[in-house]
């Protein structure tokens, strides 16, 4: 009987047992210790669309653009371009031709966030374009309203050396399709600061610009294919 | 890849296919030669002018039996003299317009216009007994540039 007793007090008797707490004390978490570095350097390349568009377009005589850019910090590049455009702007009263030099200097800023070690881009981008050119005045056929006096068509075969200042905004993307290659798009919206004008006429193109319309603004797009020179990995 | 493909050829199309988009708005970009007629003996007064015929030597008409106290009339560009034959019931006079030309830029969509410069106007006088030119450049097409009496 006590046997019994004693034995239904030890039913009431617990321990605590705290089986995995010094365990946990003794094993710290772990930081996840592999940072995904990227390359930095200078990306070089060129700018494809424009000899397609001299092969389609009978007004686009010729184009290149080299494109580079540099990194550097996580998201701000600083990207320039460097180009050469020839084109003829057939107009209802006057066929003109403007060929030349220019260069957009400016900066793209990263907006995307990387998985693990990818490397692509999606930017928005400011840039300052200058261009230097000369615009010849191929012929013209005054505007004259009627067609009892047909106007005689007059080649004066003027040229006149020219220069344009602009601002852009641009936005686009960048893909690394292979290890440090990649292919680009962006389009960008052009607000013309500044631009000479020839005697009696008008810039009516400057490369690196592209059409100016009468409101002074324009769009413009590229597609590159570039490679990274890769000097540093952080 | 593809759809980048596709997004760029879409957008070359979209450039190649670009239309003119400015028009000329202007009306006449290159002035017309605007002549009104007034009465001889009361020279304050428009005269209307019966069985007018109007062309240029060796041309077509332009006005075929009108009555008319003004007249918009082209001039020839690519001359520095145009002869105009006015004929009224029958009797033709015929009025000479001398000038050198200047062509100056509008726009792109306008192009250039011609301006009449030194304008010297003479007249062999059968029905017209008199003129009297108001300017000596016809650039704009706002007001006459010659009175004429009859």
């Amino acid at each position: 009987m006590y046997r019994f007793i004693i034995s239904l007090f030890l039913l009431f008797v617990f321990g605590n047992g705290f089986a995995q707490e010094t365990e946990i004390q003794n094993k710290k978490i772990e930081q996840d210790s592999i940072i995904y570095k990227t390359a930095y350097g200078l990306r070089l390349g060129i700018d494809i669309s424009k000899p397609i568009k001299a092969a389609f377009e009978d007004s686009y005589n010729s184009g290149l653009e080299i494109v580079a850019d540099y990194r550097i910090s996580k998201r701000f590049f600083i990207a320039t371009e460097l180009g050469f455009e020839e084109q003829t702007s057939n107009e209802y009263y006057s066929n003109s031709s403007s060929k030349g030099n220019y260069i957009r200097l400016g900066f793209n800023y990263n907006a995307y966030e990387n998985w693990l070690d990818m490397n692509n881009e999606i930017f928005v981008g400011y840039r300052y374009g200058f261009s230097r050119f000369e615009q010849s005045l191929n012929n013209f056929t005054p505007n004259i309203s009627n067609t009892y006096f047909p106007a005689n068509t007059t080649s004066p075969n003027t040229t006149a050396n020219l220069n344009a200042h602009w601002s852009e905004l641009m936005v686009g993307l960048k893909v690394e399709t292979l290890k440090n290659i990649f292919v680009g798009f962006s389009v960008s919206y052009k607000v013309l600061m500044s631009a000479k004008e020839p005697d009696n006429f008008k810039t009516l193109f400057s490369p690196g610009f592209n059409r100016i319309f009468e409101s002074r603004t324009g769009f413009g797009f590229n597609y590159t294919i570039s490679y990274t020179i890769p000097f540093a990995k952080k | 890849m593809r759809k980048t493909i596709v997004l760029l050829s879409l957008i070359i199309l979209t450039f190649l296919s670009c239309e003119k988009d400015d028009f000329c708005t202007q009306n006449p970009v290159t002035p017309n030669l605007i002549l009104r007629f007034y009465d001889d003996s009361n020279r304050e007064s428009l005269k209307v002018v019966d069985n007018l015929y109007v062309w240029a030597e060796g041309k077509d008409s332009l006005f075929i039996n009108a009555s008319l106290d003004s007249l918009f009339i082209p001039l020839n560009s690519a001359a520095t003299e145009t002869v105009y034959n006015f004929s009224k019931n029958n009797i033709v006079n015929q009025f000479t317009i001398q000038y050198t030309t200047e062509n100056e830029y509008i726009s792109r969509s306008c192009g250039f216009k011609v301006i009449f410069n030194d304008v010297n106007f003479a007249s062999n006088n059968t029905w017209i007994t008199d003129f009297e030119p108001a300017t000596l450049t016809i650039e704009k097409q706002t007001e006459a540039h010659v009175q004429i009496y009859h």
